[in-house]
């Protein structure tokens, strides 16, 4: 086998309460110090706990951008990660940039309400808008150190950290790219701690996973790897760590916050990992555990563990989070950094916080695993696991390796198709002189899918679009979950926004009435992944499930994902989908940072009719859709993607990295540019989007070509509209008659509307503020 | 506080905290079986609603007095009176 198969690890940056850089906060963890201490950066008076993890360092210390904190700790782990691999930066690197966040701009919400309720709205800068959104974080450390490799936000809650490493090494396997910095960050807000101290799930004193389990402490922090393929490492002379073989992703298709009681999702997700890494359970010498200090979490780790691994007499397990604290979107990555280090140094942190009584009850409960308490344990170790489980019944699990090992090949040919289609979409038919549309949803949308009042009450907007349009797509590509085929499918949900209604009001209560005052209904809603949770469970889609933020182009590069997991073979069937609500929360802040406007695409604008839906595509490996006899839209012959460094508040398009997106697309199909028939584009209404987005076309494909615009007919719905532009484009080659979206001819300066186009072949193109780019082709069946 | 006014705070409250469409809420409508559905995390919610609106504490309360709009204001009607 070549070795381009392999991912190793060449760099290590990390910062959590336990200090700044990887040296300080490994020779704490080693020495059982922990960082939870009082909380002060928050004001939690009336709040039964009090107990957090946070970094000292100030903001302005972190990095000199005025980015969310978010932004500054993963810059300042990405800058120690860079140096110990020996990365000198030029003006422009190739270096793809991943990173798992929970809250997002959190931070940033809370001060700028704030600041708006106690000195007025004109006292407040309209640029903290763009602090908010999750999609910044890995486009801010893309723009901070030059990079122009592939940028990805993975938005899974507790799970995100583990899982942004994970697709690293799927992009580095097929061949996507050769190097990442892939990792997890999270800072300590306001949300994270009313919502867990609204739903009771924080410990009053310091959390004590795998032993009193009274609740979680929070901590923040980001960890960062340079993962790289063996062949570029081996290349530059760098130092390898160790390598990353397997990994697992699974959903729970259970609760939105709880974990299977039976551990089931959990083992899934190990099981995945230990197979791809052509491993059994009993060669794994140390994991790191979730082990958050949750009654629920611990029981069912505790369950989950024993199952799988009580076969082995060697296996030692630690949870670093009584250190650490839980850092949610960074925990994964964190703890990834510390297994690495316990590989390469053969010592494995401890689980603090036992006192002699509780070694005694942890001794009967153990077995035959060694739990590591209070003090680390020397051991010679080969193969190490960390487990991430989070809302919304995410699990992820990843395998490092101390000296390499092949592993199990697992790359199809098979052709992926697109089978369903679900869509719930905003219409801008009527939309003179209107800036502001919605997608209709009633009480009898969810009826006509048997989806009940005690279900979809509970979800948010942002979950509700997302919830219909996945449902409407199973049911049209006639799949139904049961126990046959729920590990064969999986989600990838592509948002720009996610659900910043549900956040935004979240803050603004705790803002109003305190941090005893978050509500425990709306609390588990924030998360990004929920969406993808509720959808899950409905649905019983027990596979990979994965949500991404990344600025508008998210709706399409969910697409470019699903097609990789299929390609993988890690699952037949994807639901792939673009979702983004209107509400009046993003009313308000669409018109405050002044793009939402009455123009619609190609016309000269400033901004652009802002719009909601969900779009959900159901993508089939050929083999699944040949056996089941599904119908086909279209068949995806490649996808191409691309990013480059600016600023997010930089509006203009960067034409080279649409052209790269798309030349690299036609490359993998093997097709010359004249032979797509027709593009279905981006181009909202801002004349610098719209130019830009024209003049790369007009340079490839010359005048004449025709375009579909899909948001000249719905509005921009952002994540939503780059998934409708290929399901519109799909139904285009697919000869349906009523297609969403206005045609349009290039001319030598602009566009005209011009008669509808058809093709064998049809390019969709998107393209999102923080200068990522995803384009899909599909070909007539 | 009459009976019917605590009873219409109560109806008020759950529908904006815990989303429940007002048309599909009774008095006597089981609110944690299949018609309104309600889980633990709306339990959470509907103990601090009562504690703002009315200041009676329902932590550990048993779940008979969750039963129903109904059960829930005999408890409140009943824990009011007593302070």
């Amino acid at each position: 086998m070549s070795d381009k198969n392999r991912c190793v690890v060449t760099g290590l940056g990390l910062i959590c309460a336990l200090g700044d850089n990887v040296g300080e906060c490994w020779e704490n963890a080693v020495n059982g110090i922990s960082g939870i201490r009082d909380v002060t950066v928050i004001n939690t008076d009336g709040c039964y706990a009090k107990k957090g993890a946070v970094n000292d360092t100030e903001n302005s210390d972190l990095s000199e951008e005025n980015y969310d904190r978010s932004s500054l700790l993963c810059i300042k782990a990405a800058g120690e990660a860079l140096e110990d691999a020996k990365i000198s930066l030029g003006s422009e690197r190739d270096i793809g940039v991943i990173i798992g966040n929970c809250v997002g701009g959190a931070a940033s919400i809370d001060s700028y309400y704030r600041a708006v309720k106690e000195q007025g709205e004109e006292n407040v800068s309209k640029e903290e808008i763009l602090k908010m959104p999750a999609s910044a974080i890995a486009n801010n450390v893309s723009a901070h150190y030059g990079l122009k490799g592939l940028t990805a936000n993975i938005v899974n809650a507790c799970a995100a950290g583990t899982i942004s490493l994970s697709y690293a090494c799927d992009l580095i396997r097929s061949g996507e790219a050769e190097i990442f910095l892939a990792g997890g960050s999270d800072a300590f807000t306001s949300l994270a701690f009313a919502g867990f101290h609204a739903l009771h799930a924080l410990d009053e004193h310091p959390c004590s996973p795998f032993n009193r389990s009274s609740g979680i402490t929070l901590g923040e922090g980001a960890g960062i790897l340079v993962i790289e393929s063996y062949e570029h490492a081996v290349q530059r002379g760098a130092r390898i760590y160790c390598e990353i073989l397997g990994s697992g992703v699974s959903s729970d298709a259970h609760h939105i916050t709880a974990p299977r009681p039976d551990g089931q999702g959990q083992m899934s997700a190990i099981k995945r990992a230990v197979a791809s890494s052509g491993l059994q359970p009993g060669d794994i010498d140390y994991i790191n555990a979730h082990g958050t200090g949750t009654a629920k979490n611990d029981e069912a780790e505790f369950l989950s563990l024993h199952r799988i691994f009580d076969c082995s007499d060697k296996l030692s397990v630690s949870s670093t989070k009584s250190m650490t604290g839980h850092c949610l979107g960074a925990a994964g990555s964190i703890e990834a950094v510390f297994t690495v280090k316990a590989l390469e140094k053969g010592i494995i942190p401890p689980t603090v916080g036992y006192t002699v009584e509780d070694k005694a009850i942890l001794e009967e409960k153990a077995g035959k695993i060694d739990f590591v308490p209070n003090t680390s344990r020397k051991k010679e170790l080969s193969y190490a696991m960390s487990n991430s489980f989070a809302f919304g019944g995410n699990n992820a699990s990843i395998i490092f390796a101390k000296n390499h090992r092949e592993i199990p090949q697992e790359n199809s040919n098979s052709p992926v198709y697109i089978t369903g289609l679900g869509i719930v979409s905003s219409s801008a038919d009527s939309a003179d002189g209107v800036d502001s549309v919605k997608a209709s949803l009633t009480a009898d949308d969810y009826k006509a899918h048997d989806i009940k009042m005690a279900f979809y009450r509970k979800l948010d907007r942002f979950s509700q679009l997302q919830l219909v349009s996945g449902v409407k797509a199973l049911a049209d590509a006639e799949f139904k979950a049961d126990e046959s085929n729920e590990n064969d499918i999986g989600i990838i949900i592509g948002t720009s926004d996610g659900p910043m209604t549900e956040i935004v009001n979240f803050q603004k209560n705790v803002i109003d009435h305190g941090t005893n005052g978050g509500s425990a209904f709306s609390f588990p809603n924030t998360v990004y992944n929920a969406a993808g949770g509720y959808f899950s469970i409905f649905a019983g889609i027990k596979g990979y499930n994965v949500t991404v933020a990344n600025g508008a182009q998210s709706g399409l590069q969910s697409v470019c994902y699903a097609h990789g997991v299929i390609s993988g073979k890690e699952e037949s069937v994807m639901v792939a989908a673009g979702t983004d609500e209107n509400t009046d929360v993003t009313e308000y802040l669409y018109g405050r940072y002044g793009v939402r406007t009455d123009d619609l695409p190609y016309s000269g604008g400033k901004g652009f009719v802002l719009g909601e839906g969900s779009v959900s595509i159901v993508l089939e490996s050929g083999e699944y859709a040949d056996k089941h006899n599904s119908k086909k839209y279209a068949e995806i012959v490649s996808c191409g993607m691309a990013h480059s460094p600016k600023e997010y508040s930089d509006r203009r398009v960067d034409g080279d990295t649409v052209k790269r997106a798309i030349t690299d697309a036609c490359k993998k199909a093997g097709l010359f540019l004249e032979q797509i028939g027709f593009i279905s584009g981006f181009g909202c209404g801002i004349k610098e989007i719209d130019d830009g987005e024209l003049e790369v076309y007009r340079e490839l494909f010359g005048v004449n070509k025709s375009v579909l615009s899909v948001k000249a007919a719905t509005g921009d719905a952002r994540a939503a509209s780059a998934a409708m532009a290929l399901a519109q484009a799909a139904k285009v080659l697919h000869g349906d008659s009523d297609i969403v979206g206005k045609w349009y001819q290039i001319t030598e300066t602009g566009a005209r509307e011009s008669e509808a186009a058809a093709g064998e072949y049809a390019l969709a193109v998107s393209y999102g503020a923080g200068g990522s780019c995803s384009a899909v082709i599909i070909k007539k069946v | 506080m009459s009976e019917k006014e605590i009873s219409e705070k109560i109806k008020a409250m759950l529908v904006e905290n815990l989303r429940i469409p007002e048309d599909a809420l009774e008095n006597d409508s089981e609110l944690f079986g299949d018609d309104i559905g309600l889980d633990s995390i709306d339990s959470i919610e509907i103990i601090a609603g009562i504690d703002t609106l009315f200041g009676v504490q329902m932590t550990g309360v048993a779940k008979e007095h969750f039963q129903s709009i109904d059960t829930l204001t005999a408890y409140v009607k009943e824990h009011m009176e007593n302070q």
